[in-house]
């Protein structure tokens, strides 16, 4: 019996350890297929986590990329940038030398306050042939945006007779390394003025206008050598009324269709010198531009008239007008560009009549960095500057 | 008195235009893209080579744009609808 018993649990024991390790594994399983769950869970939280860094970092790369150094003063309601623009030059000459003859650098300040006070001020560095520099403040203005069609402006401002002066001079903007004849200092065209100014544009149902109308000190007469004539009319922009009448003026455009622009200028009022009585003083511009694809056009007329004054040193009445009429073409997919420009200009005096052919090749680095080669067929007073042709080189840099 | 009306008539318009001004406080209008992006091909190159808008930030391009109203006579519809274009191709 005790035999039996001792056989009987054996048995048992043997079964129950058998059973033993059947019940661990199935735990053991059950374990890891939980464990393979939590790895899973953890694989797609990591790759989520991953996606989701991802997505930031691509975020805060995009916000660095606006943020340029300029913008951490620049934002607020009072602002500033500086603008401008800068040339070097090289110019050869019939009966003379060739030499580096032009370094001028431009800046352009430009402060505003909120979107409706701007101030705005060219001056202009240029080295002289003696080495010197001179500094010219081409223009200072306080504009006061007064509504969306009227902008008043206050101060020393650009001519705002014709086109070329006003918003072509630029070098990085005039396609050819010279001005057109008569449109430099003391020529034909008026350069700057001190006054009070009203300008902006209104749309006159599908057409685009433009205005200025102004009141300012006027220019002043120059005398030549012998003091008998009226050598050159400076509009330089005073802030002294040698004649104390003032000048009145402006310029309208019309833009009829897109590309097109037609502008009319005139101006009246008195111009006189020192101790004399006034004179009369007229001007009177036309211009126009127009492009089609590749093909740039432009041309303008401006005339300066002084009356006749029988009790002055320099009685008679003198006339100065100066026109230019230009083409450019930008060679289509490359950065070429062909320029011709005719300009002449007429004045009292014959050894500053000239008039001349000017043919150009530019390079366009860019939009705002050209390089420019001109060639100048002069003609004017015989064995004189103004009748010798010229080629020109120049760099010009916008900014 | 020729001269004094011509300048009592050039004040007076210059005046009715002060009092035809917006308050600063007023809010800034948005531009129209659409349009700042014809009357910027339409506009900017009647002078000058068009500049990339990528080339300036878009607070550069409003200093920009208060500049170029004043030199090429843009409304100031005008002026906005080219800076929202500038801004959003910059």
């Amino acid at each position: 019996m005790k035999k039996m018993n001792l056989i009987n649990t054996l048995f048992v024991g043997v079964a129950l350890s058998c059973l033993l390790p059947t019940t661990s594994q199935a735990e053991t399983n059950s374990e890891m297929e939980s464990l393979r769950e939590e790895v899973r869970e953890l694989k797609e939280m990591l790759l989520k986590q991953a996606k989701q860094t991802k997505s930031e970092v691509k975020s805060i790369q995009k916000d660095i990329k606006k943020i340029k150094p300029s913008q951490a003063f620049n934002e607020g309601d009072s602002r500033f940038k500086l603008a401008g623009y800068a040339s070097l030059g090289y110019t050869e000459q019939e009966m003379s030398d060739g030499r580096f003859d032009t370094v001028q650098f431009s800046p352009i300040i430009q402060y505003s306050y909120k979107d409706k006070v701007f101030f705005v001020s060219e001056l202009e560095y240029k080295i002289e042939a003696d080495g010197s520099t001179t500094t010219a403040l081409e223009y200072a203005t306080t504009n006061v945006i007064l509504n969306d069609n009227a902008t008043l402006v206050v101060g020393k401002f650009l001519s705002p007779l014709g086109n070329f002066r006003q918003n072509i001079h630029p070098s990085w903007i005039n396609k050819l390394a010279s001005a057109p004849v008569g449109f430099g200092h003391d020529q034909a065209a008026p350069i700057a003025d001190v006054g009070v100014q009203l300008r902006g544009g209104f749309d006159v149902g599908n057409i685009k206008t433009t205005y200025a109308a102004y009141m300012a000190n006027g220019p002043e007469l120059e005398l030549n050598g012998a003091g008998d004539e009226i050598e050159a009319i400076e509009s330089a922009g005073f802030t002294r009324d040698v004649d104390g009448e003032k000048v009145y003026g402006g310029r309208i455009t019309i833009l009829p269709f897109d590309n097109f622009e037609w502008g009319v200028s005139g101006a009246y009022g008195a111009v006189g010198l020192a101790n004399e009585s006034d004179r009369s003083y007229r001007a009177f511009g036309s211009d126009f531009s127009y492009k089609w694809k590749n093909l740039d056009l432009r041309g303008e007329l401006i005339k300066q008239h002084v009356g006749a004054l029988d009790s002055s040193v320099a009685p008679e009445k003198s006339t100065w007008t100066a026109s230019y009429l230009q083409a450019a073409y930008n060679i289509p997919k490359t950065k070429y560009e062909t320029v011709i420009r005719y300009s002449d200009l007429n004045s009292p005096h014959p050894d500053a009549d000239q008039d001349q052919v000017a043919l150009g090749v530019n390079y366009l680095f860019s939009a705002n960095i050209i390089a420019k080669l001109s060639y100048e067929l002069n003609n004017g007073l015989l064995n004189t500057a103004t009748d010798s042709d010229r080629y020109m080189f120049q760099v010009s840099y916008g900014f | 008195m020729k001269k004094i009306l011509m300048r009592t008539i050039f004040l007076a318009v210059t005046l009715s235009m002060l009092s035809t001004s917006p308050s600063f406080a007023e809010e800034k209008k948005t531009g129209d893209f659409v349009n700042g992006a014809k009357v910027w091909a339409n506009t900017c190159n009647r002078c000058h080579n068009v500049r990339d808008p990528k080339e300036f930030s878009d607070s550069q391009w409003e200093m920009i744009m208060l500049h170029m109203r004043d030199r090429a006579g843009l409304t100031g519809e005008d002026t906005r609808d080219i800076l929202k274009f500038l801004q959003n191709s910059n």
